[in-house]
């Protein structure tokens, strides 16, 4: 059996370790309500922008009038490289939510390898892009501070990149992968192809009318400055979601932390009792030993 | 008369979302009317102001910064990135509203560099509205 002084340290360090996970729960749940609350805002906005685009993408697939030849929407035999962009978090200590993001980027470039298509890996958050670089795979480009603080005009600045190269033939695809909010418990995987617009879901249907009339001198700098919105925001929206789902899994994992510490002091100060009896015990019958020896 | 559906949204919420009869919306190329079973058209958005004229043919102004707008025959779906709607309790709160959302326009139209302070000042007041 240990003895007392080792046990002693062992209680003190782990209610130490409940204090800290304690607090960086408290924090989490603060920081959680924040970052919820913008994220539930935009995601009307959101959700509302690509309805609109996959609209949009579908009437000028079903139509296939007017000329439109816009390489954002249309369909792109034997792609060559494609843009992945994935968001983690800053900071570890949240559970499985940097792990999973990983696992996902790592299978969709398993995916792409097999079909011969070569990947652009582009990173946002310190602990995803730390992951790729150890494990020595090539990555295009990447940004920190940037998951924890969502910014538009970084954001933007970072993703342009990736939709001028679309646009100039570089690169014929653009994922983005992130994990969002679901609810305060459970975090979303979002593996989202953002470019080429996703046609396939829409269905031409005779009853809907196919036409569409878009109303600009040139339809090119629509659809292009439609695009351009459309994939910022998709980025920053990634972003804010993805914040907001770091804090809940934080904060998930930081009450596991703290629940598990107080088990083990739970159990640890049993141990010390038991350890201390037994040491009284000893004493005990060491003192009725040496009376009898006496006699 | 038929009404239309309309909803206007920005980053930061939607800020109308109900009937109407009909739209005026400020396109790139011009100013346009659109009514109930309008044709299909997509089109941007410029700086300017939306009006709305409501089934009481009461009329509601939004002023924006930039947008996108998606008409169907049965909906119209307004994307912007700023707004502030011009409403208000009595006449003196409207004609504020008012002069403030010129005081906007004129700063969009100046310098560009002023438009960013411009936008901000345009969500926080959408903001407030939600």
């Amino acid at each position: 059996m240990a003895n007392l002084k080792d046990i002693q340290r062992q209680i003190n360090s782990v209610s130490n370790t409940q204090k800290t996970t304690r607090a960086m729960k408290l924090v989490s749940t603060a920081k959680l309500r924040r970052a919820e609350e913008l994220a539930r805002r935009s995601r009307l906005y959101a959700d509302k922008m690509n309805q609109v685009i996959a609209e949009i993408a579908g009437r000028i697939k079903c139509s296939k009038i007017g000329g439109i030849d816009n390489r954002c929407f249309a369909e792109i035999e034997n792609p060559k490289m494609v843009d992945i962009v994935f968001v983690t978090a800053d900071k570890g200590l949240c559970g499985g939510f940097n792990i999973q993001t990983i696992k996902a980027v790592k299978s969709l470039i398993k995916d792409y390898k097999e079909k011969n298509v070569k990947v652009r890996l582009r990173g946002i958050g310190k602990k995803g892009v730390e992951f790729f670089k150890y494990n020595e795979v090539e990555l295009f480009d990447s940004i920190s501070d940037l998951s924890s603080k969502p910014d538009k005009v970084r954001a933007d600045e970072f993703i342009a990149t990736s939709i001028e190269d679309y646009k100039d033939g570089k690169i014929d695809g653009l994922h983005i992968i992130y994990n969002g909010f679901k609810n305060m418990m459970t975090q979303e995987l979002h593996v989202s192809k953002i470019l080429p617009v996703d046609t396939e879901q829409f269905e031409c249907s005779e009853t809907q009318s196919s036409m569409l009339e878009i109303e600009a001198q040139d339809e090119e700098h629509m659809l292009d400055s439609l695009v351009n919105r459309y994939v910022e925001y998709a980025a920053y929206y990634a972003l804010i979601d993805s914040v907001a789902a770091e804090h809940s899994a934080r904060m998930q994992a930081m009450e596991t932390a703290t629940n598990n510490a107080k088990d083990m002091v739970k159990s640890l100060n049993v141990q010390f009792n038991k350890a201390r009896q037994a040491a009284i015990t000893t004493e005990l019958i060491e003192i009725i030993s040496g009376v009898e020896s006496m006699k | 008369m038929d009404k239309l559906k309309l909803e206007i949204l920005t980053p930061n919420g939607q800020i109308f979302n109900g009937e109407a009869i009909s739209v005026t919306l400020p396109g790139e190329e011009g100013e346009f009317g659109v009514l109930a079973h309008h044709f299909s058209l997509a089109t941007l958005l410029d700086a300017g102001v939306i009006d709305i004229e409501k089934e009481d043919k009461s009329v509601e102004s939004i002023l924006i910064n930039w947008g996108v707008v998606n008409v169907d025959e049965e909906k119209i779906i307004v994307l912007v990135e700023g707004a502030v709607a011009i409403r208000g309790e009595n006449e003196s709160d409207i004609a504020k509203a008012l002069e403030e959302a010129k005081e906007l326009i004129n700063s969009i139209a100046d310098s560009n560099p002023a438009i960013a302070s411009v936008s901000a000042r345009i969500e926080s007041a959408a903001q407030s509205l939600i």
